[in-house]
């Protein structure tokens, strides 16, 4: 009865979209409606909020630079910030209210894979773009949405490679209990396999969200590693790290005879987990702040400069988060920037702000960004550079190894072989 | 790094104390991986306490490279005595002298200010190596146990005489432990088959964890190529691997219950000040967690007086609290202080509970439920618009970190503190009640209090001090969960399930309920957790709480009184 009456509800909101003709082109005043679809509240807000935050910060940084020049006009970026309040179902909701009501030419946002597979079929069925920035587990390709965001091969196969080359043996594969993980973790046994690991050697664990008891698996860890050359994968989501590494120091292992990678610690977690107890951990990522390039140095200050002073198109955006001074740039932070530059130079170069035109135009689309030169592919996703850092007591990451121009596969299938 | 300091073994001027301190100065100059490697390993064998400093400061980045008038670069690290900004003299590492300006002043040096001396993992590694084969010599026996564990899994011939020689000087009974089993584990692969076959016999005999995985590959080249190695040896490693693996089955099997202990302590302290509430009172207060929220960010509070400061905002407006500046010794007293403040700031902001919201809903518990689960809600947001969203580092004093071994059962110092804990706040919570006038007052109101009035006892104030006191416990509950999880806004989310669970198990209304339920919560659950996983593990914990709740609805002990049942 409720699916009834709601899919009535879509077909006429459909109908009416297509009544409109989907007027994605900019009103009177050259402006361009863009839509922000981030957790500003709910459980995900603490992650989510940052990519607002460099998001509306970007767009600022190009309307001051003359914004967007499409049919000879210069079209400057209107942001629509909705609040899908970390919930699945919403997030649908409001990405048809974008579609739909607003108008929006794009979409920045999503973090979890939950989240996007909600939003999937609205870009589907109303043809919009999105534009997804967080490392994700792959196995899926939509013409509406393109991925900056680190496939498998991007983070988790050229970590373990780093293991490998590091004369590890043994790996525990520990993660929170969903999606990403567990498909990451499939791959990389598969992977780890084709190495010549044997599964005896290999260990697989999930743990709920929010799980503080890591008693009995950071024991078996301890027990794992008694033979040496042993470490540990970790796709840990969030908060469960604290009592994760509280418990792992405690029990006297530390990067010397276990060492962890994370998937899912970039410098923003560290705004809210003590770096201390993670001192020479592994992270895998394809941006870190500490990187030392000019386009680096550059971002990290004027973002920095922004959020002291929040204004887009003179509209005044209160940065939540207590201090504004303690803030940091992460990689999805920058995946989400050059996302929004590749959109840019993309329309611009269509001289259209149709999706189907802009998404043509995409491909091929190169942006030299903080952590070097990024080239957008025919699957939609990138070509990046991957680093691997160390974790030091700052929050910081020291860079210890970087493979330059790995191409985002997304299906697993194509690199295990 | 004071541990470190301590390395120097006396005696021997050695004459070649300056090699080994310009060996370690070209070697933090150099910019050759391999080539510093190579250094590095040169230097075992130094007894320089310079030296051992040095190499300890290297490898946390606390070695950094001063370059002097003449344009030579000599590493330097800081003076171990830093003021409290962490600013202190250099030290050269080439004489021991500090650096010193033109008049001949000591310069003094902010330790964040400075670029520390390149490292990375592999140089860390041999700088750790080396510093172990120091100390094998250290006077702290359990820096001397790690380093042969650590240096015996290499399996390296090298390492013998170093142990060998150890061991006939070595008074700690369990270094001489590690001792033999390094020296075992590295003859195992001993060409002699004789040689061999003892190690592998010896090592059954400690049941050593730490050697099963070699015993174990060995077997499998044993078996692989049996024409190296005698029956005698293939019999011995067999033994050896099922009394080693016999051992770890003993090992998990008290490591379980002490986990499981441990597990049900913290679910005890949580719920303790809810079986008050809940339980004797008969209010349901979903704010429970919320309550204990407030004790964790007491803790962090007051944390941040001991400690260097904090920094939040009240309704809007920035709060700067000046700290003391305290470290070390100092701050690790915090957390006394903590817990005695978390029961207070508990207790008041349930006193104001009660006197606000709930005394008017005594005899409309449903009413109650929905009115404290706004208040919950109320109180998160604040805490998100004090504190931000994100969770606030609090961080354990160093009495409360790490752990000791028996018998290779892992005991972490906070799980025996909670243990330890808990066990008090039952204690106290029972003398409260069954030997204290207020005790009295409270177990009277609860059980009738129409006839408690007719006697004189004034219920309305036994009501609100009962409150305070549930709300209390759950303050100090939470400056305790804040030294195993985290202190953020949804902290209360997470327990307040876990809590009503074990007061309706254990029987509303019945301490000792209380206590067993959340016994066997903690047992099973860590008994569950190895075999299903975490997730599984728990689902079927709480099937069997619903399948015994169907069975005997009123939980394990049943507590009739007129009161309860009215």
């Amino acid at each position: 009865m409720k699916n009834k009456s709601l899919s009535l509800l879509t077909q006429s909101c459909r109908a009416a979209a297509l009544a409109a003709g989907l007027a994605f082109t900019a009103n009177a005043a050259d402006t361009v409606k863009v839509g922000v679809l981030h957790s500003l509240s709910g459980t995900m807000a603490i992650s989510e909020t940052s990519l607002k935050d460099v998001l509306l910060f970007t767009f600022d940084e190009i309307n001051k630079s003359g914004g967007i020049k499409v049919t000879g006009k210069n079209y400057m970026i209107d942001p629509v910030v909705v609040d899908p309040a970390s919930n699945w179902p919403l997030f649908a909701e409001k990405a048809e209210q974008l579609l739909v009501k607003d108008k929006v030419a794009v979409t920045f946002g999503c973090w979890t894979s939950v989240s996007r597979k909600s939003v999937l079929p609205v870009y589907e069925r109303y043809n919009g773009l999105l534009f997804y920035p967080v490392q994700y587990e792959g196995e899926e390709l939509s013409k509406n949405i393109f991925y900056t965001a680190e496939a498998v091969n991007q983070q988790a196969i050229p970590a373990v490679d780093y293991m490998l080359a590091e004369g590890k043996k043994k790996f525990y594969l520990l993660g929170s209990d969903y999606v990403y993980p567990r498909t990451t973790n499939k791959i990389l046994k598969q992977y780890l396999k084709l190495k010549g690991i044997p599964e005896t050697d290999i260990v697989e664990i999930y743990t709920p969200f929010g799980h503080t008891d890591y008693q009995t698996i950071v024991a078996a860890i301890k027990q794992f590693a008694a033979g040496g050359s042993a470490c540990v994968i970790s796709t840990l989501n969030g908060d469960t790290n604290v009592p994760f590494f509280k418990e792992y120091a405690n029990a006297g292992l530390t990067s010397e005879n276990c060492p962890v990678v994370s998937f899912s610690i970039s410098e923003d977690e560290f705004r809210g987990l003590p770096a201390k107890q993670l001192v020479g951990q592994l992270g895998c990522w394809t941006y870190f702040m500490s990187l030392k390039t000019p386009e680096n140095a550059a971002f990290v200050k004027n973002f920095d400069a922004w959020l002291k002073d929040p204004q887009v198109a003179g509209v005044d955006y209160k940065v939540t988060g207590v201090d504004p001074k303690g803030r940091v740039t992460c990689s999805p932070m920058n995946l989400s920037r050059i996302g929004v530059y590749l959109w840019k130079q993309a329309c611009e170069k269509a001289d259209s702000f149709e999706p189907d035109k802009v998404a043509a135009a995409l491909i091929g689309q190169k942006f030299k960004g903080p952590a070097g030169e990024v080239t957008m592919q025919a699957n939609h996703h990138l070509v990046n550079n991957v680093y691997i850092g160390e974790t030091l007591a700052s929050g910081q990451f020291k860079i210890i190894k970087t493979f330059t121009g790995v191409a985002a596969e997304p299906f697993s299938e194509k690199f295990l072989k | 790094m004071t541990a470190i300091t301590l390395v120097a073994t006396t005696g021997r001027a050695a004459d070649g104390t300056n090699d080994y301190r310009s060996l370690l100065s070209q070697a933090v100059i150099l910019e050759d991986g391999p080539a510093q490697i190579e250094l590095i390993k040169q230097l075992v064998g130094a007894s320089d306490e310079l030296v051992a400093r040095g190499l300890a400061a290297w490898r946390v980045n606390e070695l950094y490279v001063y370059t002097s008038a003449d344009g030579a670069k000599i590493p330097f690290l800081l003076d171990a005595q830093q003021d409290s900004e962490g600013k202190g003299r250099g030290v050269l590492l080439t004489d021991g002298q500090f650096i010193k300006d033109n008049h001949g002043e000591p310069v003094i040096f902010l330790a964040s200010g400075l670029t520390p001396a390149d490292t990375n993992s592999k140089l860390r590694k041999a700088i750790k190596t080396t510093l172990d084969l120091f100390a094998i010599a250290s006077p702290m026996p359990n820096m001397r146990r790690d380093a042969v564990i650590k240096l015996g899994q290499e399996q390296n011939p090298e390492y013998l005489p170093y142990f060998q020689s150890r061991l006939q000087i070595e008074p700690n009974a369990q270094v001489i432990a590690a001792l033999s089993e390094a020296v075992a584990l590295t003859q195992i692969v001993s060409p002699d088959d004789k040689i061999r076959t003892a190690a592998i016999n010896s090592l059954a005999r400690m049941q050593s964890i730490n050697a099963l995985d070699f015993l174990k590959q060995l077997e499998k080249k044993a078996t692989l190529a049996p024409a190296k190695y005698s029956p005698q040896t293939a019999r011995a490693l067999r033994d050896a691997i099922v009394r080693i693996e016999t051992h770890i089955w003993w090992g998990h099997f008290f490591g379980t219950a002490f986990r499981g202990l441990s597990l049900a302590s913290v679910l005890l302290i949580a719920a303790l000040g809810l079986a008050i509430t809940f339980g004797l009172m008969g209010v349901i207060n979903m704010a429970h967690g919320e309550i204990m929220a407030v004790g964790a960010y007491t803790t962090y509070l007051v944390q941040g007086v001991f400690g260097s400061g904090l920094l939040f905002s009240l309704f809007g407006h920035p709060v700067s609290v000046k700290g003391v500046g305290l470290s070390g010794g100092g701050l690790d007293c915090y957390f006394i202080v903590a817990l005695a403040a978390s029961f207070f700031s508990a207790a008041l902001v349930g006193l104001a509970l009660e006197r606000g919201v709930i005394r008017f809903l005594y005899k409309r518990p449903l009413e109650s439920l929905l009115a404290t689960w706004g208040v919950s809600l109320v109180l998160q947001q604040l805490f998100r618009h004090t504190f931000g969203a994100a969770n606030v580092s609090v961080v354990s004093p160093s009495w409360l970190s790490g752990s000791f071994v028996v018998s290779d059962i892992l005991f972490a110092y906070n799980r025996i503190f909670v243990i330890g804990f808990a066990v008090f706040i039952v204690f106290g919570t029972y003398l409260l009640l069954t030997r204290t006038s207020l005790g009295l007052q409270i177990r009277a109101v609860m059980q009738n209090r129409a006839m408690a009035s007719c006697v004189g006892v004034r219920t309305d104030r036994v009501n609100m001090m009962t409150f305070a006191l549930g709300s209390g416990l759950a303050g100090m509950a939470g400056a305790c969960m804040s030294q195993i999880a985290n202190v953020g806004p949804s902290l209360g989310q997470s327990y307040i399930v876990d809590c009503f669970m074990i007061v309706v198990l254990g029987g509303v209304g019945n301490l000792v309920g209380t206590v067993s339920a959340a016994c066997g919560v903690g047992v099973t659950n860590q008994i569950l957790e190895p075999w299903l996983g975490a997730v599984l593990g728990k689902i079927i914990v709480l099937v069997g709480i619903i399948l015994f709740l169907q069975w005997r609805p009123n939980g394990i002990f049943v507590t009739r009184s007129r009161g309860l049942d009215s």
